[in-house]
């Protein structure tokens, strides 16, 4: 309880920080009077443009770190991670495709649809490739991810590179490829914060499969899991948590790593509290990266992903030593 | 119900790993599996359990096949205690055997505390797997399998890990268990195999070679034979002891 509550201020001063923090800082009586309806430009401007900002990387920090937990889950290997499985290159074609390519559809529908999928295809065939390679292991399961990782971004870099004339698009993609939460309307913000809900609830269905599978195929298996169904499913799920993330935040790298991560050490590795608290800490980590990635360089912004990178790699690397000495 | 397999048989490439096995099982019987390395002990209790498919031939509980039986409801009949058990995430020795409990939806509320002091892991409850050892873990597998006990009971040397006084404990109690409901079991220890347990079953590359009670199967040559030495029947208070030797 102690845990949740901690959670829950760590999230809300999280939140406050990143509104105050930018190219020209907010102090907390600000805040306060744009949050009341003030109508001055400074007010307008901070509950126009920074706050939806701000709340949307929350959600889509929980986003990742839902998504990191339910793929940690189904390939029971804390390396797993959206960025490095694939998905979230995937994801990035799909969209790509969908800003670039002229198709005959509106890019509202084509966008959200296209990363799916593209999320989607890239974890099976990760899935596909270990599987063939032999059992899901560690090394082998990453070393797909990056393999297939390595194949989306080429072809994501053609596309960029055949389509280069549309130099508009090309800039909405390039800020996709380094991460970085495009700053939404309060009605698209009103969908994602849906989304979000609707992928806590519908992932917490999982959770007591996730952790059957957690105890290694055959048990899972004696103990009344349909284990090739089950992953199916899960994989379905965490593709449609991916999306969502790329789609209003584009490729954020270690999020999904990190989160499961530190959420495991605070609620142990029981998947029913594991995924919320996964959620609450990836909603924290990505809420002050954002605020990082506009106020350190004003009036520049970094790109998200950069900050995540910088910050999420050595994070990685120490895990990926520790298991590898295990 | 009965347990019977018809016609098992499962290849590995060139190799028969079960040669046409088919065994009947009581309702009620304690039954030890003995056998050399790669005599096919393991792939004969996964197959029992639907944990492998065969190649050809089925395996019965009661008139049902169990492959056609949905797993949520195969595992409230059936019971498996694999030989490794490695969980991927380090959960408490609560948790798994909460998991263990939960596969039964209707289970009483006691028997979660039961398990726990059957196993002497009351004081163990917060601790986490990888903290562990060896004898304490193989006594939270068997209370996550039997917290929930089925009718019929698959087990892989779940002692072979134990000291000494466990493992006579746990294969004897996985032998009493035998009087009332199915109990099948891999048994390393022949001696422990032929005190214990009602019916011994020899196997050897993946056939059945012998299957007789106790007292009559420990005095069969083939069993010196199969295990390739020689066994010295030494007499004892209350039967007869193996030794083995070159």
């Amino acid at each position: 309880m102690k845990i949740w509550l901690g959670l829950g201020v760590l999230l809300l001063a999280a939140i406050v920080l990143a509104a105050a923090a930018g190219n020209m800082w907010a102090s907390p009586a600000d805040l306060w009077l744009a949050l009341t309806g003030d109508d001055s430009l400074r007010s307008r401007l901070l509950f126009e443009w920074r706050l939806p900002r701000v709340l949307a990387a929350a959600l889509v920090g929980a986003l990742l770190g839902l998504g990191g937990t339910i793929f940690q889950g189904v390939f029971r290997n804390p390396l797993a991670e959206p960025y490095l499985l694939g998905s979230a290159g995937g994801a990035a074609l799909g969209a790509t495709v969908a800003l670039l390519v002229p198709l005959l559809m509106p890019q509202a529908v084509l966008l959200p649809v296209l990363a799916f999928a593209g999320a989607w295809a890239a974890t099976l065939l990760v899935l596909g490739i270990s599987r063939v390679a032999g059992a899901v292991d560690a090394a082998g399961l990453l070393l797909a991810g990056v393999a297939v990782a390595a194949i989306l971004g080429a072809l994501r870099s053609f596309l960029m590179l055949a389509l280069s004339d549309e130099t508009v698009s090309l800039q909405v993609v390039m800020s996709w490829v380094l991460g970085g939460i495009q700053t939404p309307t309060w009605r698209t913000l009103d969908l994602l914060a849906a989304i979000t809900l609707l992928c806590v609830g519908l992932t917490s269905l999982l959770a007591r499969r996730l952790d059957l599978l957690g105890l290694g195929e055959t048990m899972a298996k004696s103990f009344g899991l349909h284990v090739t169904r089950f992953v199916a499913l899960a994989v379905l799920a965490g593709s449609i948590v991916v999306a969502a993330a790329v789609a209003f935040g584009g490729l954020v790298a270690f999020v999904g790593l990190a989160a499961p991560h530190i959420a495991r050490w605070l609620v142990g590795p029981l998947h029913r509290p594991l995924l919320p608290a996964s959620a609450l800490v990836g909603a924290i980590i990505v809420t002050l990266a954002d605020a990082i990635a506009r106020a350190a360089l004003p009036p520049a912004e970094i790109p998200l992903g950069l900050v995540t990178a910088v910050a999420g790699g050595p994070f990685f690397i120490v895990l990926l030593a520790r298991r590898l000495r295990a | 119900m009965r347990l019977t397999a018809e016609k098992l048989t499962i290849r590995r490439g060139t190799t028969m790993v079960l040669a046409d096995v088919s065994l009947a099982f009581d309702k009620a019987q304690s039954v030890a599996l003995i056998g050399p390395n790669g005599a096919g002990k393991s792939t004969l209790l996964k197959t029992l359990a639907a944990l492998e498919t065969p190649d050809s031939g089925h395996v019965r509980l009661g008139d049902r096949d169990v492959a056609a039986i949905a797993p949520a409801e195969r595992t409230r009949e059936i019971g498996f205690l694999p030989q490794h058990f490695e969980p991927h995430w380090d959960f408490t020795v609560g948790d798994l055997v909460r998991i263990g409990a939960a596969r039964h939806s209707n289970l009483a509320p006691t028997a979660i505390g039961k398990a726990m002091a059957t196993y002497e892991l009351a004081n163990l409850q917060e601790r986490r797997w990888s903290t562990l050892s060896g004898g304490e873990r193989a006594r939270v597998l068997l209370a996550m399998v039997l917290v929930a006990d089925p009718p019929v009971l698959l087990a892989d040397e779940p002692a072979a890990a134990l000291d000494i006084r466990h493992r006579l404990d746990v294969t004897e109690a996985l032998a009493a268990r035998g009087r009332e409901r199915l109990s099948i079991v891999v048994v390393h220890d022949l001696d422990l195999a032929f005190r214990s347990f009602d019916r011994v079953i020899l196997l050897d590359r993946g056939a059945v070679v012998a299957d007789a009670p106790p007292q009559k199967l420990i005095d069969d040559p083939r069993l010196d034979a199969v295990f390739g030495v020689r066994f010295e029947r030494l007499g004892t208070g209350d039967g007869t002891a193996l030794r083995a030797k070159r």
